[in-house]
């Protein structure tokens, strides 16, 4: 469904991405692994259209984003939880989340939406009003990807969910992960956690200076002694 | 006009302003042109006042008036209402500006939430206090208004005019003098820093808030004693003449009209300005200020440095075309301020047309100019770890609302070691360093330097104590070349130097990190290594014991990791101590005798990097632990 | 009686600056640009009020159906504007220093730099005054009171209480992620400058309704406006509002108890103090509610 092609990405100057290809398919969780700087936010940004792609095509089901306004990517269906979580903190957890449907198909389907997020993390029905800056980092997280659900996406890009929380929330990040998975919406998961990313995706892709180094099924890649050399270095 | 022989056009200014009235005497110009000139003074004393606060520190001020203000009713009061004589009566008027600027600088710049735009409100108030203490204040205007009588003053000036001219030139050269030796000198560029990035500035050394009081008295001196001779000129005073919004929006429109960066910047705007008013005034009046608004929104939005900016880049086309209109007055005859005003329009076209960038990228490959820099001559061996310690942290926390970053650390430097702090994302690095460099106090602990507790001590003087860093994402001062960076870590360093001899002495940090070739370009105009590679030169400038490397390779190609990795074994072997934040692990191996693992705020284990490597503790920090995966 | 006759006259007189600040303090608040060129938009409403007024049957407060639109579309054109060219917060306060100087210059060179006003046939609400029990309004403010109420409640629900107001928030608080979710900031930012543009419109039609307007008066409400956007906090419509009445009330009951030139003494001595030690401005916002 979705079919990124030699994409060069530039911060002004610099360039963060080099004729990076990748795929996802319906259905899939597609993991995004390599060291910090590698390029993983930078890839899933482009891909949402909040970086501009200087070379290449991003496709998502037969539809060119590269040339797309950045806000009308999230009406083809694609939903973004952000990388350190970004969300409006001076606006609170329902706002947030209506926020996420603000597009009009989305906003049709608001009530179910949010029955449905309620239902994955009930904890956000009862902080409904509570200012989104107020919460731990772990309630923050659930309310990034909740906010992502609200758009109603087919593809949802994970960018680092799991940074920064005790392992228990990471454990709770990533059940819901496979239970967003089995709803039919596809996944591209960006991590630094690379065994657990591993362990729920399908394929993966490692990035490394930018560079995709290398691909393959996600087994393949966890038994992989190269994996792991490209994110120890040693 | 940053470099050179600025002191030449200054002294030629003085010279001038000096014979003046007796050549007008001499030629028989009419005496209006002496009204008109001293208005050119006048404006380009209040402009320059304000420019050396705002134009240099970008601090920007509405409160020009407050000072203005203030030398005017000093002046009034004491002469005026009081019958004092002129001239202690002027010097007071300065000292009352000094005073009222040091008051508010040290309410304002002492504030922790002070932002721009906070001090530009703040500045603004000021203006409509003192209006309103004048007017209920019997003993000082009343509402009355105050007239003054003409001053006693030697017969040696010559009319009262030729007086005004005099006194408004003295203080205008006053101005001037003050502007400009800031600019030569590490007032202005302390300053300039501050601009483009105050904390770096703090980093750097610079002592940022005396810099701000000294530039805030210098504008309030300089706009008190202008007020106090325009009081003089006036004759009668209001404060609703005084206090308007007048004096406050000119000298912006002047100063950023001029070049805000350049001494002669705001000079140059009050020139244009009260001449194109006073060709306007007669059958255009309306469209005086209409021109006056279109002219300060294109130039606001098309040539932002100011014409002073394209001046200094084609200085002799501008005067040869002034000096051709000057001689096509002398041969046709008409009114002289009418060919000026025509001579500055063409002056002022010529300097914006578009001129091949002055800071352009240079031509050659990237990778050429790396060449020189890779060549690693000698043995890799680091200088052994002497077992002094230099640095000691000691149960370092530090709380950001309820979040740990950092949790009981403890870590030690020994001179010569180049010690790699490695840790995923959100482990505590960077925290650490800020906490060592003084950008950021610690909840609990304490950090010596030498056995030296430095956690009470101002960022500007940790760098005294000889500890550098650089930034994750670069932050050079924008405004100033590559050159100009490093001069000033060297200016406010660990051994300070004057303005002449660090320009020299900074060729010798650009070419420790291969930067030589780019001495003259902006940041803006070169790449992100360089940019780090320059954040490199500029913490070495500082001379430090101790260098803070905050992922100096972030974002980096494998060709410039390599040259970076040179750069930083470089520096090391020249005997200064590092510790390297970097996520590349392969480079730390490299680079590094020891190495310290955070997690979570914590520290996870610390040791040779082979052995630190190995640690089943650190791999599962990285790759995320098999424990964990065992999910319900 | 009279102390609180002075501070309630004040307070109805402050709401008219409350609503000349409402505009300004949302372009800053939510789009990043001070806009002084505000200040001319309002001149321009007050003259284009005086000019319809005079030569149409329409009646004073029904020329907001023409200046409205016309003030909203320019405000919408000016942020356009700003947008093309990327101006920063800093230099937009430059370029509309510019645009306030020919918007004054312009309406000078129309309506002449004398005093105009509305005659009293076609402005009947300049010498009228309500009496509510001892206590007598002017009915301009009273109006400026009233519009500045509805405004202010139509423009909070807005911002608080709808799709298009959490939007603004959103945008306001991190631009790419608001994007990312559909959120298309050229609409928003002119939507709102044309909002702020209208508001302009209201706010210079009750200036004129209360009697002599000169292209200078533009420069005269700079200081006070800008006081109440900063005592109210930058972007806040409420605070804003508040802000207002307490700046006009003090005025009022300053000028009663003393002297009125000691009103601005006062009322900047707590702007100094707001900006030391309230930066946020006297009245933080709470968490949204549904």
């Amino acid at each position: 469904m979705l079919s990124v092609t030699d994409l060069d990405v530039f911060y002004g100057d610099a360039q963060a991405l080099w004729e990076v290809s990748m795929t996802v398919d319906a259905g899939e969780v597609v993991a995004i692994v390599g060291s910090n700087g590698a390029g993983k936010s930078t890839l899933v940004n482009a891909v949402m259209g909040i970086n501009r792609a200087r070379r290449g095509s991003i496709l998502f089901e037969g539809v060119e984003l590269t040339t797309l306004a950045g806000h009308r990517t999230c009406r083809r269906g694609i939903a973004i939880v952000p990388e350190g979580r970004r969300l409006f903190p001076s606006l609170s957890v329902g706002e947030n989340l209506d926020l996420g449907a603000f597009h009009s198909e989305a906003r049709r389907h608001h009530q179910e939406s949010l029955a449905w997020v309620h239902e994955l993390f009930p904890r956000l029905s009862e902080r409904r009003h509570q200012l989104a800056g107020t919460l731990s980092g772990g309630e923050q997280q659930m309310v990034a990807i909740g906010r992502a659900l609200m758009a109603r996406p087919r593809l949802l890009l994970m960018d680092e969910p799991s940074l920064g929380l005790a392992p228990v929330i990471v454990d709770e990040v990533f059940d819901r992960v496979e239970r967003v998975r089995a709803q039919g919406v596809s996944v591209v998961l960006v991590e630094q956690n690379v065994k657990r990313a591993l362990d729920i995706s399908t394929r993966a892709y490692v990035l490394a200076e930018g560079r995709i180094v290398k691909q393959g099924s996600a087994a393949e890649l966890a038994a992989s002694p190269e994996v792991v050399a490209a994110l120890l270095g040693v | 006009m940053k470099r050179g022989r600025g002191w030449i056009p200054l002294a030629a200014i003085a010279l001038s302003i000096a014979v003046l009235p007796w050549i007008r005497e001499l030629t028989g110009f009419p005496a209006s042109y002496l009204v008109l000139l001293s208005g050119v003074l006048f404006w380009t004393a209040q402009a320059t006042s304000w420019n050396i606060l705002s134009g240099y520190s970008g601090y920007f001020s509405f409160g020009q008036g407050a000072f203005y203000g203030v030398g005017v009713y000093t002046l009034a009061v004491l002469v005026g209402r009081q019958g004092q004589s002129w001239w202690p009566a002027l010097l007071l008027a300065g000292l009352a500006g000094v005073l009222l600027a040091l008051v508010i600088g040290t309410i304002a710049f002492r504030l922790r939430s002070l932002r721009g735009e906070i001090f530009a409100l703040l500045t603004l108030a000021i203006p409509f206090i003192l209006s309103a203490i004048a007017r209920v204040t019997d003993s000082i205007d009343g509402g009355q208004g105050i007239i003054l009588p003409v001053p006693d003053y030697p017969d040696f000036f010559g009319p009262f005019q030729q007086f005004i001219f005099w006194l408004s030139g003295a203080v205008a050269v006053l101005a001037l003098v003050i502007a400009y030796g800031m600019v030569r000198t590490r007032y202005g560029w302390a300053l300039f820093a501050i601009h483009d990035d105050e904390a770096v500035a703090e980093g750097l050394g610079v002592p940022t808030f005396r810099h701000k009081m000294i530039a805030i008295a210098a504008n309030g001196l300089i706009a008190g004693l202008s007020g106090a001779v325009s009081a003089l000129q006036v004759g009668f005073i209001s404060p609703e003449g005084t206090f308007n919004l007048r004096v406050p929006l000119f000298v912006i429109v002047m100063s950023v009209l001029g070049g805000r960066l350049f001494w002669a910047g705001p000079a140059v705007g009050a020139l244009y300005v009260v001449t194109l008013q006073n060709r306007l005034a007669g059958g255009f009046e309306g469209w005086s200020l209409i021109i006056l608004g279109a002219v300060l929104v294109l130039l606001v939005l098309f040539a932002p440095e100011g014409i002073m900016a394209r001046f200094v880049r084609r200085p002799w086309t501008i005067v040869s075309v002034v000096a051709g209109v000057l001689a096509a007055l002398a041969l046709y005859g008409g009114d002289p301020v009418t060919w000026f005003a025509v001579a500055l329009g063409i002056a002022a076209v010529v300097a914006l047309l578009p001129a091949g960038k002055p800071t352009g990228r240079r031509a050659s490959a990237p990778a050429g100019r790396l060449g020189s820099t890779r060549t690693d001559p000698g043995s890799d061996l680091p200088p052994p770890a002497t077992g002094k310690t230099l640095l000691e942290a000691d149960d370092l926390t530090r709380r950001f609302g309820g979040i740990h970053a950092l949790r009981g650390v403890s870590m030690r430097l020994l001179e010569g070691e180049l010690v790699g702090l490695v840790g995923p994302n959100g482990s505590g690095k960077t925290t650490l360093v800020n906490l060592l460099s003084g950008a950021l106090r610690p909840t609990s602990g304490s950090i010596a330097v030498d056995g030296a507790d430095i956690v009470d001590v101002a960022p500007h003087k940790i760098v005294h104590q000889g500890i550098a860093r650089t930034y994750q994402i670069p932050r050079p001062f924008n405004s100033l070349t590559v050159r100009d960076n490093v001069v000033v870590a060297i200016m406010f360093g660990r051994e300070p130097r004057g303005l002449t001899a660090s320009r020299q002495a900074a060729e010798e940090y650009l070419a420790l990190v291969g930067l030589s070739d780019l001495g003259e370009v902006r940041p803006g105009g070169i790449n992100l290594h360089e940019r780090q590679l320059l954040e490199m030169a500029r913490a070495m400038a500082t001379r430090p014991r101790i260098l803070l490397l905050d992922e100096a390779l972030a974002g980096l190609n494998p060709v410039e990791i390599d040259n970076a990795v040179a750069v930083v074994r470089r520096i090391h072997r020249s005997g200064v101590s590092i510790v390297l934040v970097e996520h590349l692990l392969r480079v730390v191996n490299q680079l590094a005798t020891r190495i310290v693992v955070l997690d979570q705020g914590r520290l996870l284990a610390e040791g040779d990097p082979a052995t630190v490597m190995r640690n089943p503790a650190v791999v599962s920090a990285y790759l995320g632990s098999e424990a964990h995966a065992q999910r319900d | 009686m009279n102390v609180l006759q002075a501070g309630l006259a004040g307070a109805l007189g402050g709401s008219l600056f409350a609503l000349m600040a409402l505009g300004l303090s949302l372009t800053w608040g939510f789009l990043k640009v001070i806009n002084l060129a505000h200040f001319g938009l309002i001149l321009l409403g007050s003259y284009l009020t005086f000019e319809l007024a005079t030569t149409t049957p329409l009646g004073p407060i029904n020329t907001l159906l023409v200046t409205a639109p016309v003030l909203g579309v320019l405000g919408a054109a000016i942020h356009i504007a700003y947008e093309r060219f990327e101006v920063s917060e800093l230099s937009s306060l430059l370029v509309s220093y510019g645009l306030l100087i020919i918007l004054v210059q312009v309406v000078h060179n129309i309506w002449s730099a004398d005093f105009q006003r509305m005659d009293a046939m076609v402005n009947p609400y300049a010498t009228r005054s309500i009496r509510l029990g001892d206590l007598g309004f002017p009915l301009p403010t009273l109006l400026a009171a009233g519009f500045g109420l509805v405004l202010v409640v139509l423009v909070s629900t807005i911002v608080n209480r709808t799709y298009a107001g959490r939007a603004l928030r959103a945008f306001g608080q991190d631009r790419e992620i608001a994007s990312a979710f559909g959120i298309d900031h050229r609409l928003i930012g002119m939507a709102l400058a044309g909002v702020a543009g209208a508001s302009a419109a209201i706010a210079g039609m009750l200036f004129a309704l209360r009697g002599t307007i000169t292209p200078d008066a533009a420069f005269e409400w700079v200081g006070l406006v800008f006081a109440i956007v900063i005592l109210g906090g930058i972007g806040n419509v409420v605070g804003t509002f508040y802000a207002g009445l307490l700046v006009g009330a003090v005025s009022g009951v300053v000028a009663l108890l003393w002297t009125p030139s000691h009103s601005p003494l006062v009322v900047f001595s707590m702007v100094v103090l707001a900006l030391v030690f309230r930066p946020g401005g006297l009245f933080p916002r709470r968490a949204g509610r549904h």
